[in-house]
């Protein structure tokens, strides 16, 4: 499977997708949640625009003509880990295909892109990265440490365009076995849809929390699902088992969006009482803006917010 | 109320009534299948919505059902009857306003009368005719008339005519006014329009055939009741004088028609002017009887009997004939004073006609010699007891004219009783000759007894419920006989002729013991045994007193003179036989103003308009007969028994009855509920 050629060719895309995305941002610095307190010099990291300019080395600037910051100890050993919810609810909405979902359109190739991008961006700020998948077809709690070095991002990259959506995300149990695993100050970025009962899996986050961890949590949804844009009524079911519902999208829209509005509220309360972040992203939101707010905190005119 | 189909078989659409359920079951399964990945949130959705959807599908399913049943009734042609009260009137350009005018409508309810609230209703119903309608108005009450000779178009004419109709006291002739309404609208259709309180048991059944004569050529009589709620009403129904074997009471029946018992002061108010007060107690809607004694010496007359009731003055009182009471209207003879008890027939006679010595019964009998005979005044005895007399050829002719005058005489048989001085006597008038008295048994042994009288006989009806049986217990050895004679034979009626011969008692074996001629107004009755011991144990039976007091009361033993006694009904002609006298008598009402009273062949006929008593005399001479008017008992019952609407919805039920078209409200109601059950069902159902 890993030599697939159409697996290859989507580790090619999400490379390429990634490096794009990437470069398209304003590049900024990942700041430490200790600066000013670490003191030990490490090494010198070439400049890359968005980076603190007080961190230049103006003499090497002098002397050699390039821009090089000086990097400490503290701050070049931030484990990075994404949690990917690739549960069979992610195989719908709309673009859902059998398959390979693709990387553009569907929730789980939006997923994939996302955790894509951001596993190559803090690779490229030198963090070691690591992935979590929960669910999938047939890689269930696929779990690759924070490490640094190419081939373990060929790795990661390899593991995302080679895994779809499938089966059940159990979520408490997959975020709190996370949780024990997680370094001490480190920084995991959880991107699913939520779609379990919360008030039994955001407990777990609690485990991110007391181990001090920059949690975000990025909340997936399918625009059409969420607002059931569906003209003829059919027997709903969810792949990932349970009973199917004969419903009518018209005379039950209303009561849904009531629905919705509560979960978000739920959800979102949920993180921010256990420390984290959390961002509600519909699958047709530019890519760009959620990784500028997943990575820089930054608001824009989306609407869609941390917190 | 009925529900009926103009075109039932449209019916056969409610079977499309299925549809809606097809369609609901339809709705339960969806044929595509749908993944989705929010099924948390859809869960949600439904645990919200289950408990409107336990109401709101069957509510769905119910108004859908409704919804196509209402069409379908419509396209049916669905028509709902009910009744409709009372028919409406207008549109057959005639009408006849029927007023009662009877004795009940002057009831009172609410500070005026029925009459007047009846009178103001018909003229708001004649004022508000439309132009051109032809009308009349018809009173009634005993009788029925027309305020304009026939239908008219002048309504005002009819109006001044109305303003003066007043109540009366007479009944209430429906049948008369019905009548006279056919008879206005000459065969036609029209509408009668009936303003009256339809009481009293026999009103509106009397004038059952006329409303289906109405109702057959097409008219319609539209009742207007007015009646009082609920009605009261006391009145006296009947005052009688006598009804036991002596009399000497007058029998009063009070009636309440009202719903709640009371009690009434009452007077029984003699000819002579005295006056008995009494109270009566009354349960409701029931009626008691008083009896009062009247004293031992009375003025005949019309006596009047009142009980005072605010509700309805007319039916207070109650008038009845009283004869002249007085303790000497019997006069025996006695022909042979015994010397002892047992000997004498006057100490029988006196003892059976005066047990208490005349004090507390209205007869006193009077002894005489005779002699005595010499004296007799009709206006003073009017039965005569013969005891034993020996020789009554003296006064044979006077006792002739006593008798053809309207007194009676009673001879008895005894030792002094020859034939041939009775036949030479009292020939004339006997039943039969007499014969010499002969034995019925040997001596010693226990004489013949009477044969049971016939109870049917009115000298004998008070002894029907008792003591008829003790007749046979009287047993005589001797008796005097008849020449043989025919008792005159009864008319098919039952009664008696004024002439002829009757055997009112038989001893066993069918020899005579009572026998009667009736002569004119008088009697002689011819007892063939003794009123003493001697020949018969008559006097110690326990039939004795009461037979003889029965015939002083069955003989007319009261006396009165000659006044004849008639009864009449307010508003009803009043027919009294001429006497055989050459001038026209005249008659004067109870205020002593003379009433016009006509001759009609052999009668003299009147026509009361007020109760009481009325005189009929010769000149200034007392007056030959007395006439106690009284209103109809009917009138007083003021309750309601049937009802002219009730008659014709019998005949007619279709002028009772009016039809709503049901379809375009079922149709539009349908369309309603189609629309209510769409917005229903775009409000979350799934």
């Amino acid at each position: 499977m890993p030599w697939d050629p159409t697996v290859l060719s989507r580790v090619r895309h999400l490379h390429l997708r990634a490096r794009t995305l990437t470069d398209d941002l304003m590049m900024g610095e990942h700041r430490s949640r200790r600066v000013g307190s670490a003191v030990e010099f490490a090494d010198y990291q070439e400049y890359l625009p968005g980076m603190d300019l007080r961190h230049l080395d103006w003499r090497v600037l002098a002397r050699s003509d390039r821009l090089v910051v000086k990097r400490f100890e503290t701050e070049t050993q931030l484990p990075c880990t994404v949690v990917l919810d690739l549960s069979g609810d992610l195989g719908t909405g709309s673009k859902a295909e059998r398959g390979y979902p693709p990387l553009e359109g569907s929730k789980a190739g939006y997923a994939i892109t996302l955790a894509a991008t951001l596993l190559y961006f803090l690779h490229r700020h030198g963090e070691p990265v690591g992935l979590e998948i929960v669910g999938g077809s047939d890689r269930l709690h696929e779990s690759l440490p924070p490490r640094g070095g190419r081939n373990h991002l060929q790795l990661l990259f390899l593991t995302l365009a080679s895994v779809r959506p499938g089966g059940r995300a159990d979520l408490a149990a997959a975020l709190t076995r996370v949780g024990a695993r997680t370094r001490r100050r480190s920084w995991v970025g959880v991107i699913s849809d939520g779609m379990e009962e919360p008030s039994a899996w955001l407990p777990a986050l609690g485990a991110f929390a007391r181990r001090g961890t920059d949690l975000r949590f990025v909340h997936l949804y399918d625009r059409a699902e969420w607002t059931l844009d569906y003209r003829t009524p059919a027997l709903f079911f969810s792949p990932e088992g349970g009973d199917a519902l004969a419903v009518d999208p018209s005379g039950a829209r209303e009561a849904f969006e009531e629905v919705v509005d509560e979960y978000v509220a739920e959800v979102r309360s949920g993180v921010v009482r256990w420390g984290g972040q959390y961002l509600l992203v519909p699958t047709d939101q530019p890519m760009e803006q959620v990784l500028r707010q997943v990575i820089v905190g930054y608001t824009d005119t989306s609407g869609a917010t941390w917190r | 109320m009925a529900l009926s189909l103009l075109a039932p078989a449209a019916l056969a659409l409610s079977a499309l009534a299925v549809l809606p359920l097809l369609a609901h079951l339809a709705r339960q399964t969806p044929r595509d299948r749908r993944a989705f990945g929010a099924m948390l949130l859809l869960d949600r959705v439904v645990k919200r919505l289950r408990r409107r959807r336990r109401v709101k599908d069957p509510l769905l399913l119910l108004l859908r059902v409704l919804a196509l049943l209402f069409v379908v009734f419509a396209v049916s042609g669905a028509q709902f009857s009910y009744p409709g009260g009372v028919p409406e009137f207008g549109g057959s350009g005639k009408v006849i306003v029927v007023l009662d005018r009877s004795m009940s409508m002057s009831l009172s309810d609410g500070g005026s009368t029925l009459f007047a609230r009846a009178k103001t209703e018909a003229e708001q119903v004649v004022r508000n005719l439309p132009d051109g309608t032809l009308v009349d108005v018809v009173t009634f009450a005993g009788d029925a008339s027309r305020l304009a000779p026939s239908l008219t178009t002048d309504r005002q004419r009819v109006l001044g005519a109305l303003d003066e109709v007043q109540p009366t006291a007479g009944g209430s002739n429906l049948r008369a006014a019905l009548l006279e309404a056919r008879t206005l609208l000459g065969g036609e259709k029209g509408e009668v329009i009936l303003f009256s309180d339809e009481a009293g048991p026999r009103m509106v059944g009397d004038a059952g055939q006329e409303v289906q004569r109405l109702v057959a050529l097409g008219s319609a009589i539209i009742p207007r009741p007015i009646r009082a709620d609920p009605p009261r009403n006391v009145a006296v129904t009947s005052a009688k004088y006598g009804d036991g074997i002596e009399g000497g009471q007058v029998t009063v029946r009070v009636t309440n028609y009202g719903p709640d018992p009371t009690e009434v002061p009452c007077e029984v108010v003699l000819p002579d002017g005295a006056q008995i007060p009494i109270f009566v107690q009354l349960p409701p809607e029931g009626e008691a009887e008083q009896r009062i004694t009247v004293p031992r010496e009375a003025k005949g007359g019309v006596g009047r009997a009142t009980c005072h009731d605010p509700d309805l003055p007319f039916d207070d009182s109650r008038y009845f004939h009283l004869p002249r009471i007085g303790a000497s209207r019997v006069l025996v003879v006695d022909g042979d004073p015994g010397d002892t008890p047992t000997r004498s027939e006057v100490y029988f006679l006196e003892r059976a006609l005066a047990p208490w010595g005349g004090l507390r019964t209205g007869v006193r009998p009077d002894v005489t010699t005779p002699e005595g005979l010499a004296h007799l005044d009709p206006e003073v005895h009017r039965v005569v007891f013969i005891a034993n007399v020996a020789d009554p050829r003296p006064f044979g002719p006077r006792l002739v004219e006593f008798v053809r005058k309207g007194g009676s005489i009673v001879i008895s048989g005894g030792d002094n009783v020859t034939a041939d001085r009775y036949n030479a006597a009292f020939g004339s008038i006997l039943p039969s000759p007499i014969r010499k008295p002969r034995s019925l048994v040997a001596e010693g042994e226990p004489g013949v007894p009477l044969m049971l009288p016939s109870a049917s006989d009115e000298l004998f009806a008070p002894f029907a419920r008792s003591g008829r049986s003790g007749f046979a217990k009287v047993r005589a050895s001797r008796m005097l006989t008849l020449e043989p004679y025919q008792d005159t034979p009864k008319a098919a009626s039952g009664a008696r002729a004024s002439e002829g011969v009757d055997t009112l008692l038989r001893w066993e074996g069918g020899l005579p013991a009572l026998v009667q001629r009736r002569v004119g107004k008088g009697r002689v009755l011819l007892w063939t045994s003794t009123f003493d011991l001697g020949w018969t144990n008559f006097p110690l039976q326990a039939v004795y007193m009461p037979l003889v007091q029965r015939l002083v009361s069955y003989l007319g033993g009261e006396a009165g003179g000659n006044a004849a006694r008639f009864d009449g009904i307010v508003g009803e002609q009043v027919k009294i036989p001429l006497p055989d006298v050459v001038m026209e008598p005249t008659v004067q009402g109870p205020s002593g103003t003379p009433v016009r009273s006509h001759v009609d062949g052999s009668s003299l006929v009147f026509s009361p308009e007020k109760a009481g008593a009325y005189a009929v005399t010769l000149e200034s001479g007392p007056p030959i007969a007395w006439v106690a008017v009284n209103v109809s008992p009917d009138e007083s019952d003021v309750r309601s028994y049937d009802s002219v609407g009730e008659v014709e919805r019998d005949l007619d039920p279709s002028l009772f009855t009016k039809q709503v078209d049901l379809a375009p409200g079922l149709f539009g109601l349908g369309l309603l509920l189609l629309v209510v059950q769409g917005l229903i069902a775009t409000r979350g159902v799934s």
